[in-house]
């Protein structure tokens, strides 16, 4: 079989997001990475909810499953551990990862099914008309606080190397280079691996914008040691203003396999799978 | 005070805050978040507290909890956030706590559109989380009339100790309107020591809960809630009639949105000599049944008609109602559609045919 290319990738759905968006970054990447790792459209299962950056599971020639708000974490784990074949990647906004759907965002952690989840992190809900998120910056004024967030921003980063998530990186949606290689490693990673992408939300949140992430961002070198899960915990919690990109932390934990009968891999192609079924279905008469 | 033009959404804000409403809590969802972004702004302003929680969960959580602790609370959502809160709708009634909540629903099912639909019916007026227990809900029309229905809802919430949920949809909740906030007297909170957790000086303590481990309590507390329910089909079952004063040959039944254009649909057929007019509920639940079914024991009564935004939802209560005395004819559109007036006078001029009535040639 041939190679996948750009072109298997492409579709003709029209884009709804405002120009300028760090979606369109986020997008490219995505495709490019596919390619890079030989991964034919067929094998590819993009899961997402709704939001902004939910919306690219339907720019890309894949299969595709749009759930709920902050829940497609949970049904893609199980999509992954009933079609072990195929290369699962979540899509979600901040918002939904992090706050309708944190809940599920830490048991994945916890039981590191193979998918790789990809946070668009824009500290807004865009799609609704930007209200905070939980990445929202304490004081930052928006939609619903007109006076300044009082809670503090969630940091997603020191929380999953707090649960020892298996694979945890950040890049950022306008350094194409930087996420295309965190993306590929994070594919790549055999268990539950989460890259948090930074994307200036050009509509609603004119303080994270292309500027201050050009000035706050820099990346992780080979100093650091992403296997040092204090010493990750330690870059996730600096409060010095500047902001890392990179692998912070990875571990080899064994990933969940599904749990099922030797030797019948994937549920939809097991080879008797009537007559098992037959034999289930007879335990019932 | 005068009336003044103002947003569905925004009115619906400003009347639970004349109403004593000082906490909300609430998750953005379209078409509804400007109730949060109102409530944001004017909350501060009159000492309130606005939180915008994590999720719809967690939004229902935190009106249960507050409600508990005695105060007036409303959250606001719209059809999958709602669904999210059925638990805490379940767990609100059966705790015996007053709350108001909005439902501003949109297409479904699932995530569906975010245009007006009745889709919500059967999860609003059947309980919608588990176990036997229902809402009293109400469908007001007008921005006006929401705005009444919101100010009423606080005091009903209490004179029962069960969630109110009132329910509209976008065209209601984005379009202006002109207001009075002073058409309803704002009524004070009675009696909160008797089931508030706001402390036990001098008196027993209250504790909110709902567990009934021994089934005899269980059901004890089921027939209680019976009662509950039956006494607001007394006492506070609404609903307006519209031209059946004169003797009509159809009685339409219709609510919310649907019933404006039902309105000017009849407007326009009683021009051309046909008799009919409107049931318009505004509880939907307690429904007007006693009046429905007095309405198809009258002589000059001979077909029912309902239109919905919604597959055929509150017919089942129209024909239980008449008891299939007549077949119910029924027009709906979905999805996010709204029909439009043209179509349900096509609709009912055929109904007069098809059952056989005088209509314009009466
Ligand atoms: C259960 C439920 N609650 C709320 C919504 C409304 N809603 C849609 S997207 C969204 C948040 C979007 O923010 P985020 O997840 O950060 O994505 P972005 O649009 O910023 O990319 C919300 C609240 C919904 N669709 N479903
Ligand atoms: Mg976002």
């Amino acid at each position: 079989m041939a190679d996948p290319t750009l072109q298997d990738y492409k579709n003709d759905v029209p884009n709804a997001w405002c120009p300028g968006c760090g979606n369109f970054g986020i997008l490219q990447v995505l495709q490019k990475a596919l390619v890079t790792l030989g991964l034919p459209p067929e094998r590819v299962l993009l899961c997402s909810g709704i939001g902004q950056a939910p919306k690219i599971v339907h720019y890309l020639n894949c299969n595709a499953f749009d759930g709920l708000h902050g829940r497609e974490v949970a049904s893609a784990q199980a999509a992954k551990i009933v079609a072990d074949d195929l290369t699962v990647i979540i899509h979600s906004g901040d918002g939904g990862a992090y706050g309708e759907g944190g809940n599920h965002f830490l048991h994945a952690m916890r039981r590191n099914v193979d998918v790789t989840h990809v946070v668009h992190d824009n500290h807004i809900y865009g799609l609704t008309k930007g209200q905070a998120s939980p990445t929202t910056d304490q004081g930052q004024k928006v939609a619903v606080h007109p006076d300044g967030v009082a809670a503090l921003p969630m940091n997603p980063l020191a929380l999953a190397i707090s649960q020892s998530c298996p694979f945890v990186a950040q890049s950022l949606s306008s350094q194409a280079d930087h996420l295309l290689d965190v993306l590929c490693q994070a594919i790549r990673h055999p268990g539950f691996s989460y890259v948090n992408v930074l994307q200036p939300c050009v509509s609603w949140d004119p303080v994270h914008t292309y500027a201050y992430y050009q000035k706050h961002c820099y990346r992780l070198d080979t100093s650091h040691d992403p296997t040092d899960q204090a010493a990750a915990l330690a870059v996730a919690l600096a409060h010095d203003g500047r902001i890392p990109l990179g692998v912070l932390y990875r571990n080899d934990r064994p990933a969940l396999r599904p749990v099922s009968e030797p030797g019948v891999g994937d549920l939809r192609e097991c080879p008797d799978r009537p007559a098992r079924l037959a034999r289930v279905f007879d335990r019932y008469r | 005070m005068p009336k003044i033009l103002m947003k569905g959404a925004e009115a619906i804000g400003e009347a639970a805050i004349r109403a004593g409403c000082l906490s909300y809590f609430g998750y953005p969802i379209t078409p509804q978040s400007e109730v949060g972004e109102y409530m944001s702004r004017r909350l501060p302003e009159v000492g309130g507290v606005f939180v915008q929680a994590e999720s719809e969960v967690a939004a229902s959580q935190m009106i249960y909890g507050a409600s508990g602790a005695g105060v007036r609370v409303m959250t606001t959502t719209s059809s999958p956030g709602f669904s999210l809160m059925a638990e805490a709708m379940s767990y609100i009634a059966a705790s015996e706590l007053p709350a108001v909540v909005v439902n501003i629903v949109r297409g479904g099912p699932g995530l569906g559109g975010i245009l007006p639909s009745q889709g919500d019916y059967f999860q609003a007026v059947k309980g919608g989380g588990h176990g036997d227990y229902r809402c009293l809900v109400l469908a007001p029309a007008t921005v006006q009339e929401f705005v009444e229905c919101v100010m009423k809802a606080f005091p009903l919430a209490e004179k029962y100790l069960n969630p109110v949920l009132l329910i509209g949809d976008g065209m209601i909740a984005q379009m202006m309107e002109p207001v009075d906030f002073d058409a309803v007297k704002t009524e004070p909170q009675r009696d909160v020591e008797a089931w508030a957790t706001t402390g036990c000086k001098d008196r027993p303590r209250n504790v909110v809960e709902c567990l009934w481990l021994d089934p005899k309590l269980c059901e004890d507390f089921n027939f209680e809630l019976i009662e509950k329910y039956k006494k607001m089909a007394a006492e506070d079952c609404y609903f307006e009639e519209y031209e059946l004063d004169d003797q009509p040959e159809m009685v339409v039944v219709a609510y919310g949105t649907t019933s404006r254009i039902v309105r000017t649909a009849i407007e326009e057929l009683r021009k051309d000599g046909y008799k009919l007019g409107m049931l318009r509920p505004i509880t939907l639940f307690p429904f007007p049944f006693d009046r429905l079914r007095a309405l198809s024991e009258t002589a000059h009564v001979k077909a029912f008609s309902v239109i919905e935004m919604s597959q055929g939802q509150m017919i089942e209560d129209v024909r239980w109602a008449i008891r299939d005395k007549f077949p119910v004819g029924f027009f709906c559109r979905m999805g996010g559609i709204v029909p439009s007036p043209e179509e349900v006078i096509d609709f009912l001029k055929q109904e007069f045919v098809t059952r056989g009535l005088k209509g314009a040639k009466s």
